[in-house]
């Protein structure tokens, strides 16, 4: 059997593929839709076997460093409880203040709960259990349980939704440093989970470990959801802007729910 | 053939789930091995240079990595179809495997 390629036959299968490949697109959301339906349920069960695995391993390949981690543990453990204590007192001005100016809780976002059904292989992307039928719409903000910004939604089928990552290089936001509200930038996505600080005021000091939250400012995001922390500032007195590197605080390979913000 | 090809296609459907659900979970600095482009280059250098069957599992493979993913239908099709074609030629033009030329 003789079937190596002649120009027609390549001309032929070259025509064919671009005509199957425009029908396919033309219906991309009903065939991804279709194949997510039946295929949700085993993506579930990978997720779980794949998340424990890697727990497992970690674990393993972990050992070495426990003692010093357990060290460090304790000593931010330490810390914390310094922070709560501090915060529970917070809290109950906080409430005071509220019952003063009269603000319900009602005025907090409307949240929906979805479960991480599937990663993109480009990291950048997830697929998440909440769709048109609950009431899921594009851009909406997701976030995770600790309102920790993951992304926003980018597309939405039936019972499934694709969230665009904050770290995809096509996201951008306005962002600014906490407790800082002048101190205000743009996060823009360099893929891979890492994100980049651009277009900060030269003029503003801002350090390494500054936690950066989000601004209401460009209207994609609410107030003050966490994005990351600074990891390295890049400043040079040539330029009016300075940049910086931030380390994302969502750890998407280690959460399983998300909650889309409906309305805020 | 079309026994052969149901059955790649069955496989490779696993193995998008695989590598969408399971894999995700082990990346090495960064990347995530991908088990489709693996398995897809694999076969079309063991399969013989005269067989064209690897490039219909590069259609299927494709398939469905663009399925399970963000891109558009036809993105990794494209790819992998390429990059099977690249590696027949290749070995076509310049290797040869004694025991797969029986």
């Amino acid at each position: 059997m003789k079937t190596s390629f002649n120009k027609k036959q390549i001309l032929i299968f070259i025509v064919a593929i671009v005509l199957i490949f425009s029908l396919l697109n033309f219906f991309q959301k009903e065939i991804k839709s279709f194949f997510y339906s039946f295929s949700a349920p085993i993506q579930k069960v990978f997720w779980q076997i794949g998340e424990r695995s890697s727990n497992f391993l970690s674990a393993v390949l972990g050992a070495r460093n426990l003692k010093s981690e357990k060290d460090d543990l304790e000593f931010k453990n330490q810390k914390l409880m310094i922070q709560l204590a501090e915060l529970d007192k917070l809290e109950e001005e906080n409430k005071s203040l509220r019952q003063a100016l009269d603000l319900g809780l009602e005025k907090d976002f409307k949240l929906a709960f979805a479960q991480i059904i599937s990663k993109d292989i480009s990291q950048d992307f997830i697929l998440i259990g909440k769709g048109e039928k609950d009431g899921i719409l594009e851009n909406m903000p997701v976030i995770t349980e600790q309102k920790v910004l993951i992304g926003r939604i980018s597309e939405t089928y039936k019972k499934f939704s694709k969230v665009m990552l904050i770290s995809n290089k096509q996201s951008s936001f306005d962002a600014k440093i906490l407790n800082q509200e002048e101190c205000s930038g743009i996060i823009k996505g360099l893929g891979n989970l890492n994100l980049f600080l651009d277009l900060i005021p030269s003029e503003k000091e801002v350090f390494e470990g500054d936690i950066v939250v989000t601004s209401c400012l460009g209207g994609i995001f609410p107030d003050n959801l966490l994005v990351g922390k600074i990891k390295k500032v890049k400043k040079t007195d040539m330029e009016s802007f300075q940049q910086a590197d931030i380390k994302p605080i969502f750890d998407i390979s280690k959460s399983r729910n998300v909650f889309i913000i409906l309305d805020f | 053939m079309i026994k052969k090809l149901l059955l790649f296609i069955i496989l490779f459907y696993f193995l998008a789930l695989i590598q969408t659900s399971f894999m995700v979970h082990f990346s090495v600095w960064g990347l995530i091995p991908n088990l489709i482009f693996f398995s897809v280059i694999i076969w079309n250098i063991f399969e013989r240079s005269k067989n064209n069957f690897g490039i219909y599992q590069a259609v299927a493979a494709g398939f469905f990595l663009d399925i399970f993913s963000s891109k558009i239908i036809g993105f990794n099709i494209i790819i992998l179809i390429y990059l099977a074609i690249v590696i027949k030629l290749f070995l076509k033009s310049y290797v040869r495997i004694p025991f797969l030329e029986k």
